[in-house]
């Protein structure tokens, strides 16, 4: 998110050539994308497991 | 055997109860196990980590006491005055040892502070107060590992914060008691477990606030050095803020509350990160588009460049060829009018002829004068094309047109042209003709050869 602030701020500021503008925007939206994809891991919906279930589970997968 | 004796026991045993009488009175403190009670004392244990002492107290030195109903029980903190003592049996009684308690009460709050400070210089002197706090944190970890009681405030106060941070990954709660004996190592097992999963990224501890005894478990040295070791971090939020116990220390972020430590747990705000990135998109699609889109005008206004000026060029041109043909016509029209002139005073003398003679001669004066007509239009026909031609090619040649143009001749006072610079110089004066008119110039200087 720090980098992506950094890249709008230089994008915002203009001074940025056309090569170094496309370049920019191509690394932001790969790091949008990729945000984007962290959040949604954990935008889904709260899951809830409990340890003594995952234990048991791994127990008799083991016998 | 080289030893003294051998002696006759019970006077041994004597002497090792009055040995033991003889011993420093002192207090010891420690949590209560085993409490029983005969007609004539009460026993029990006091234990700690490192091990434990019998203890002994005559009722009435209980009695005196003044310890609540039912205060005298398991699980207990206890701080009790008094000494060893020895009993010796006899020939049917078993011996036995005890730590004979004369005074007891209930541990306080400065006794666990006390031991509490002591515990903390020790691990903070070991350096385990840092590990914990060089561990990186992930911004936004998919599971989390919750240590708490299944029942209580904590557990769902935890939740709301993370519902609050917009997180809705993984929890794995593992259940533990969170107070008495139990408590310290079903909580250290349950963070070892929590910590040997490797999806867990972090490892929340939670519980309520209490009494500094309620909450002794988690000043536990065993559970703290556990906690202080661990490669995973853990935020712990026991207590309320002005209880602090040892996890506190050792774990790598401290929380006054199980909302703070939900806060702890997800650093990132997903809410505010989801608009953030929503912004971003949006500003990188707008800079990128823009960047494009201003270049392409700027590109464009290039490309239109050539083409205005060749249009201006082409404007100029046909204007430049507009007033040529418009001088060119005014010429023809001036000779062509002249030309007609002479024609038509031509032809009227002509005519005249023809009727004089038609007059002398009728009838042969009569078809003559028609083939005279005749002849007399081919010829108008004929000098007229000769004319045009003459026309051109005198235009070709005419110095006037040449004036048009914006040329001067230079021509001497008596009309002469003056052909050169060497007389122009040897007149001293010139008349310089324009297309419009006549100007007389001075000449100055010397001739200037052309280089």
């Amino acid at each position: 998110m720090e980098r992506l602030e950094e890249i709008i701020d230089r994008l915002d500021s203009g001074q940025a050539g056309l090569r170094e503008t496309l370049d920019l925007c191509r690394e932001g939206r790969e790091l949008v994308n990729y945000c984007a994809a962290e959040l949604d891991a954990v935008g889904e919906g709260l899951k809830e497991l409990k340890l003594d279930e995952l234990a048991a589970k791994l127990d008799s997968q083991a016998a | 055997m080289d030893l003294p004796g051998p002696f006759p026991v019970g006077r041994y045993a004597r002497k090792l109860e009055e040995e033991m009488k003889k011993r420093a009175r002192v207090q010891l403190m420690g949590e209560v196990t085993g409490v029983g009670r005969s007609k004539k004392q009460a026993f029990f244990e006091l234990r700690d980590r490192e091990g434990a002492v019998p203890c002994t107290m005559w009722l009435d030195d209980f009695e005196r006491s003044k310890l609540p109903d039912g205060a005298l029980r398991d699980g207990v903190e206890l701080v009790v005055a008094g000494g060893p003592d020895y009993y010796r049996g006899g020939s049917q009684a078993s011996p036995s040892f005890s730590f004979r308690a004369t005074h007891m009460r209930l541990a306080g709050e400065g006794d666990l502070l006390a031991q509490l400070a002591a515990l903390r210089t020790q691990l903070q002197r070991e350096g385990l107060f840092e590990l914990q706090k060089q561990l990186r944190r992930a911004q936004l970890p998919k599971t989390i590992g919750v240590v708490t009681a299944e029942s209580g405030a904590a557990r769902r106060d935890l939740l709301a914060g993370l519902a609050r941070r917009g997180w809705a990954g993984t929890v794995i709660w593992a259940f533990a008691p969170v107070q008495d004996r139990r408590a310290a190592p079903a909580i250290a097992a349950a963070i070892q477990d929590l910590a040997a999963r490797p999806e867990v990224e972090a490892i929340v501890v939670t519980r309520g606030g209490g009494s500094l005894a309620d909450l002794w478990a988690f000043c536990d040295e065993t559970l703290c050095r556990t906690v202080a070791l661990l490669r995973v971090p853990v935020i712990s939020a026991v207590g309320h803020e002005r209880d602090s116990t040892l996890i506190d220390d050792v774990a790598a972020a401290a929380c006054s509350t199980p909302t703070h430590a939900a806060e702890a747990a997800v650093p990132l705000d997903c809410v505010v990160a989801r608009q953030g990135l929503q912004r971003a998109a949006l500003s990188l699609r707008r800079s990128g588009e823009g960047a494009v889109g201003a270049r392409a005008r700027h590109l464009g206004a290039l490309a239109r460049g050539p083409a205005r000026a060749l249009q201006r060029e082409r404007s100029s041109l046909n204007q430049k060829i507009r007033e040529i043909r418009a001088a060119s016509e005014r010429g023809l029209a001036e000779r062509s009018r002249f030309q007609q002139r002479i024609t038509t005073v031509v032809l009227r003398r002509a005519r005249q002829r023809a009727v004089e003679r038609a007059e002398a001669g009728l009838g042969e004066g009569q078809r003559r004068g028609a083939a005279i007509e005749r002849s007399a239009e081919r010829a108008l026909a004929r000098r007229r094309q000769v004319l045009e031609r003459i026309e051109l090619t005198l235009r070709a040649h005419d110095p006037e047109r040449t004036l048009e143009r914006g040329y001067a001749l230079a021509e001497s006072e008596g009309g002469e042209p003056v052909a050169s610079a060497a007389a122009a110089a040897a007149a001293g004066t010139v008349r310089l003709r324009f297309a419009d008119g006549r100007v007389t110039a001075g000449i100055e200087g010397d001739v200037e050869r052309e280089t």
